[in-house]
């Protein structure tokens, strides 16, 4: 008989969600879902009526992790619906920017991953705050990538969170001469640090895939299944390292694909919590007897491709234009690692091509018309779309379909014939990034539509 | 306690020519700046650069020792060096970085390092802070109409402009000197100014200015351990000329009476204003 078990609040990510699973005897689970708790911002209603120049800045505050996808992205598709082709030094400003938003962002993100991995041929948990060897080696040289990618991003994007510097029609400064030779001295000394990185991650998560037994840091072993955290929805990529626009002459991102579905006729009824583990790391599930509804609770849209769920993140990056085929949790942390190279070598070239001296702003920025223009910006997580129609300078509509709401709907499929107990696991291997997903809710009526739906 | 905390006080000037040909007095903070550029204690400086307009300068970040030269001399007017030194850590890439500064300046630089509010790891990225001695400063439209209307010359001509013994000095390349006394000036003081109680710079590692030496020199505070080391290996290596501040004329007196003069005089302005209004007072912006 199947029973219903939770895990709320999900940690080691951001953003707050929790996991509503129906299991079977053996606790493995038949139908899961992956739902965002974090309350709608209304990023997209607020940018209504502010300047094209304003509403980029705006959504770049949705999150301090990747500001950057998010204020290119913005940026971007006020371009796109103004129809403004920036510099090509402008443009290649913005790739160094967008390298070392996703350096950084990955390196964090092994921080998350590691205390559910094992020091390879031990049975240790890996703690990534202990003073001690091999690990301490390795969260220096985390934090020392880290470190090298905010530098790179202050110098380029004026400030390592919220980047200051691009605008609609380019940037607002070049870098001087020395700035570039600073950033190309930190990609050189960052690529023995990056490779070593990527080998020791690597390492370390082929040993979590290849053992029979395992945990979530702090958790009760148990057996592994076989296709652990596999699913098969499809990928959706637009370019391996930047993005794409509806500028584009081949824009590799398709509008009319795109449709929604919201969370009630999407995630799981009304439920009562059937079975509860107190041991559960930290603090244990949900009790047994607590009323869940996760197709009320979920703050999320439920965007799909073609009628389906994607999947969209290093994975389908790889997948869709290097013929990557590894599936499973551990197929996507390790697509992950294998884009750090990418990263330090893309901004190394793109710091070599820039001109310190080439013009950074469009000689002429229009003001637009209303068109609808789009921008997808490959995010540390994933596909991340801004939608966007400009008239006279001021925006009139705006949506972000980001990276971890696409990821949501499919996370929930991959939970599937997992142990319950492991589901964390998965879920972490999106790197999920929840405080941005939120703001699909905000679409014309949803209120009303939201209020109805409660009182019936 | 007027002076400020100093470990020594000389009198000094530049050992460079070069720098003293175009200086205000001794050519202190260009040649320190540049000894420091050259030892890479620095990376670079921020300055008052030439602006577009006569004697309106702009902040720019000096890399070399010839921007620096560029940005020789005193304009009295405000150059908003601070708004640069963001900048200077950004897209100009430097990771050591020198300002000069006005008291408030170097008072803002000084606070932008112990609450970074938008100035996020810029703090320790200030290697040396230079400041001038600064009785007050005008607003450019109050300088225009200093030089122009009660001294008669036009911007364009002046070569060089002057405070000191009482008197707003303008020269020109002509050879004139146009000559109006302090007091007529006191009108266009910016009003901040009015409540200042910083006259030599405080908080700066080095603080020189004109006031204590003869002409063609200037009077060195060196306050900090950073400034210490600095003017030290500056002195070795031969990139001053100095003088004890004893054996000059007017000497340590003139520069002691003159703080003097400004902390009473704008103590009784912040006393006035606590106790302007009903009830309310205005805010004093040192407590």
């Amino acid at each position: 008989m199947s029973k219903v078990v939770e895990i709320s609040p999900t940690t080691r990510h951001e953003g707050h969600t929790k996991l509503t699973m129906q299991v079977d005897d053996n606790g493995v689970v038949t139908r899961g879902d992956w739902l965002s708790l974090t309350p709608v911002r209304g990023i997209e209603k607020l940018a209504i009526g502010k300047s094209m120049h304003q509403a980029p800045k705006i959504s770049s505050r949705v999150c301090g992790i990747c500001p950057i996808a998010h204020t290119l992205a913005g940026t971007e598709a006020m371009e796109a619906s103004i129809g403004c082709i920036i510099p090509d030094d402008a443009y290649l400003l913005r790739v160094i920017l967008q390298c070392a938003n996703r350096i950084s962002s990955h390196a964090l993100h092994n921080i998350l991953s590691l205390p559910d991995m094992y020091l390879p041929g031990t049975d240790t948990h890996i703690n990534p705050f202990t003073p001690e060897q091999p690990v301490r080696s390795v969260a220096q040289r985390i934090q020392k990538l880290r470190e090298v990618s905010q530098t790179v991003g202050e110098i380029v994007g004026g400030e390592p969170i919220h980047p200051s510097n691009p605008r609609v029609g380019g940037m607002y400064k070049n870098i001087s001469p020395r700035a570039k030779l600073k950033i190309y001295d930190l990609a050189k000394e960052a690529i023995p640090l990056a490779q070593a990185q990527m080998d020791f991650m690597i390492s370390v998560f082929k040993d979590w895939d290849a053992r029979p037994m395992a945990s979530v840091a702090g958790g009760k072993e148990v057996e592994k299944t076989e296709k652990f955290g596999f699913h098969d929805q499809g990928y959706m990529a637009t370019d391996t390292l930047y993005g794409s626009s509806s500028l584009d002459l081949d824009p590799k991102w398709y509008p009319e694909r795109w449709t929604e579905v919201r969370p009630w006729d999407w995630y799981q009824g009304e439920l009562e919590v059937s079975l509860e583990d107190p041991d559960y790391p930290i603090g244990g599930t949900t009790p047994v007897g607590t009323k869940v509804w996760p197709a009320m609770e979920a703050c999320t849209g439920v965007p799909l491709y073609d009628g389906t769920p994607v999947e969209t993140g290093p994975r389908a990056r790889l997948a869709m234009f290097k013929n990557y085929d590894r599936k499973g949790a551990m197929g996507l942390q390790i697509a992950r690692q294998m884009e750090y190279m990418d990263c330090l070598y893309s901004m190394i070239e793109a710091v070599e091509a820039l001109d310190t001296n080439g013009k950074v702003v469009a000689d002429e920025i229009p003001q637009g018309d209303g068109s609808l223009g789009w921008a997808a910006n490959e995010a540390p997580r994933g596909t991340d779309v801004h939608l966007t129609k400009v008239k006279d300078g001021k925006v009139e509509w705006y949506s972000l379909l980001v990276p971890t709401t696409w990821n949501f709907p499919t996370v929930s499929r991959a939970l599937e014939g997992a142990p319950w107990q492991l589901t964390e696991v998965i879920m972490r291997a999106y790197d999920p990034c929840v405080s941005c997903a939120t703001h699909m809710m905000v679409v014309d009526d949803s209120k009303k539509v939201v209020a109805r739906k409660l009182f019936q | 306690m007027v002076l400020g905390n100093y470990k020594n006080c000389v009198c000094a000037r530049a050992a460079d020519p070069a720098i003293l040909s175009a200086s205000q007095d001794g050519g202190i903070v260009t040649q320190l700046f540049a000894f420091a550029l050259e030892e890479g204690i620095i990376d670079g400086a921020v300055v008052a650069g030439q602006g577009d307009e006569p004697y309106k300068p702009e902040p720019v970040v000096a890399t070399t020792v010839a921007e620096l030269m560029e940005a020789r001399g005193t304009r009295y007017t405000i150059c908003p060096n601070v708004s640069m030194i963001k900048e200077a850590t950004r897209s100009y890439g430097l990771d050591k970085v020198g300002i000069v500064g006005t008291p408030c300046q170097i008072q803002a630089v000084r606070k932008a390092q112990l609450y970074p509010m938008g100035m996020r790891s810029v703090g320790s990225k200030v290697a040396l802070a230079i400041g001038i001695f600064c009785m007050e400063n005008f607003s450019y439209q109050g300088l225009e109409a200093m030089v122009e209307d009660l001294c008669n010359v036009k911007m364009e001509s002046a070569s060089k402009m002057d405070i000191g013994k009482g008197k707003f000095s303008v020269y020109t390349a002509r050879g004139a000197v146009s000559q109006i006394p302090l007091k007529l000036t006191n009108k266009f003081e910016q009003p901040g100014c009015k409540v200042c109680l910083d006259y030599v710079a405080n908080l700066a590692d080095v603080s020189t200015g004109s006031v204590g030496s003869p002409d063609g020199w200037s009077t060195v505070f060196v306050r900090t351990k950073a400034g210490e080391t600095l003017w030290g290996k500056a002195i070795e290596a031969g990139y001053f000329e100095t003088q004890s501040i004893e054996d000059v004329k007017p000497g340590l007196g003139l520069v002691t009476k003159l703080a003097t003069d400004k902390i009473t005089k704008n103590q009784k302005n912040l006393d006035e204003r606590a106790s302007f209004g009903v009830g309310k007072g205005l805010r004093n912006p040192y407590i």
